[in-house]
Parts: C-alpha cells; sequence; structure tokens
C-alpha cells in the first residue's frame, strides 16, 4: 500500500493536478446540491484545501474522485443543515392553503391528476430531468436543502433529524411542503405542455 | 362531520403527509391502516402516491456521475481551477 503524504512538496504537486482534472465534476455536483453558483465554488475550493491539508490520510486504493467527492459531500451536507435550520422565508402563498380546501381535502386546481407516461420513459428523459432540476431550484431554500440533504445522505431519517436537532415529524412536514411544490411546479412547466 | 370522518379514513392533507412519511421512513400500524383505508376511496390521493414515489426515483438517480444541464461554460471551470490553484500556492 503506497502511503502518501510523506512531503508537503508531492502533496501540492498531487492536488494541483487534482484540481485540473476533478474540478468540473465537482462543481456541477456542488451547483446541483446547493442551487448557488458562488457557494459551489466556495465548496468546491474549500474541498481542495482540505484535501490538501488531510493529504496523509489518503489512502490511493478508494481512487481521488471517491475521496474529494466525500470530502465534498460532507461540507454540502454542513451546509445544507445550516440552510434547514434559518427561518422560513417563503415567496408569497406556500401554505399549505394551496393544495388543501377548509376541510383539508384538495383543492379541485390542485388536485392530482394522471400524468399519462410511462416511469421508465421520465426517468430516462434528459429534458425531464433538466426541468426537475430547474423546480428544485426554484423550492425555497429550507425546502430545497431538506430534500437534497435526504438524497445526499445514506442516513435514515431519523440520524439526519438527529444531526439536525429538529423532529422527525418536523422533518417529514418540510419533505412533505416541498414534495408538494416541486409536484405542482412539474405539472406546470411539463405536463401541462 | 367531514372532521369527524377524517378522524377515521384521514383528510386528504394528513393522508399525502403519511405517503411521504412512508417513503423516507416507517408507518405505525395505525397509521398504515388509516391509510389504506383512505387511498381505497380517494383517487386522487392514488395518483399523488404514485407521482411521488416517481419523484423519489428520479430524485436517487440524481448522482454525480448522471449530471445533466446546468453546466458550466468552459471559461468559468478554468477560473475556477485558476483560483484554486492560487490559494493553494499560498498555503
Amino acid at each position: 500500500m503506497k502511503r502518501f503524504g510523506e512531503n508537503i512538496e508531492e502533496a501540492h504537486v498531487v492536488i494541483k493536478e487534482w484540481v485540473g482534472l476533478f474540478t468540473q465534476n465537482l462543481y456541477v455536483w456542488a451547483h446541483y446540491k446547493v442551487s448557488d453558483k458562488a457557494m459551489a465554488e466556495d465548496l468546491v475550493q474549500e474541498t481542495f484545501l482540505a484535501a490538501y491539508q488531510s493529504f496523509g490520510s489518503f489512502r490511493s486504493e478508494s481512487g481521488p474522485k471517491t475521496w474529494l467527492f466525500s470530502i465534498l459531500n460532507h461540507k454540502i451536507a454542513d451546509h445544507l443543515r445550516k440552510k434547514i435550520k434559518e427561518p422560513f422565508i417563503g415567496e408569497g402563498k406556500a401554505g399549505l392553503e394551496t393544495y388543501f380546501n377548509g376541510t383539508e381535502e384538495w383543492n379541485a386546481d390542485a388536485s392530482p391528476r394522471e400524468w399519462g407516461v410511462e416511469e421508465q420513459e421520465l426517468l430516462d428523459n434528459t429534458d425531464f430531468r433538466i426541468t426537475m432540476q430547474q423546480c428544485m431550484e426554484r423550492l425555497p431554500d429550507k425546502w430545497g436543502a431538506a430534500i437534497q440533504l435526504k438524497y445526499l445522505e445514506e442516513k435514515d431519517g431519523q440520524a439526519i433529524c438527529q444531526d439536525l436537532e429538529i423532529t422527525p415529524s418536523n422533518f417529514w412536514q418540510i419533505l412533505h411542503r416541498a414534495k408538494l411544490q416541486l409536484r405542482k411546479c412539474l405539472e406546470i412547466h411539463w405536463f401541462k405542455n | 362531520m367531514k372532521k369527524l370522518i377524517h378522524v377515521i379514513v384521514l383528510s386528504c392533507k394528513k393522508a399525502t403527509f403519511l405517503i411521504e412519511k412512508r417513503i423516507y421512513s416507517r408507518l405505525s400500524l395505525i397509521e398504515k391502516i388509516q391509510l389504506r383505508l383512505h387511498m381505497s376511496l380517494c383517487d386522487a390521493c392514488v395518483k399523488y402516491k404514485k407521482q411521488s414515489w416517481l419523484l423519489h426515483k428520479m430524485l436517487k438517480h440524481f448522482d454525480h456521475d448522471h449530471q445533466a444541464g446546468n453546466m458550466p461554460s468552459e471559461s468559468s471551470v478554468e477560473e475556477l481551477k485558476k483560483k484554486i490553484s492560487n490559494k493553494l500556492d499560498e498555503m
């Protein structure tokens, strides 16, 4: 097993090479997860600086890309947790009354309709994926962050809530609202055309 | 009266909440029974469930090797590389 990090010179040269190779990959991913260009750039930069500082713990068999992504994902998760804890700043009517009436049944215009497409067709459709990403970006920060965190970490919901120091039912509520809005956005921008 | 019925068969708001909860966690036995009962009566929530699971699959499918759209311009990536390289030189 080759052990890196014997000298600082080597770390410097290797990390710089990785900057050339992996910056784009890392950036595209970070941008998707945090929906913020400047923040994504900062996170990628921090990732490389952290990699440089802990170069001694890198083991060559895991592959630099995997290692860098695991550092980046930790940083993304920290960022998302902060976002989720921020007070909610919604635009206009983002409440449940958009979807449900006074007796908590679907409003006529919000009631789900048949999408009329095969599931696999959508999963493979690049344009649909792009529309979905755009809808994710339109979600209020706190909600988007909740979804992104849920799908970033392999952890189950309970563990995520422990890290967030919120109750599971609070977290499900955020996800519930986020998913309702995401669904509505797709219905407007994809299925109605 | 409706509120009373909802205690037993759930409102659509509560049912969709449980549909979401079920994707990420477990339901209690009572929640399972309530949801099943609601689904047997409510067509809209059946559609919601199907669509919600589809979104779940889509979101799970987005990993860092499957990125589409939002590609940065080549020049902005080069600029970022340069910025990071300079930072490394300063360390």
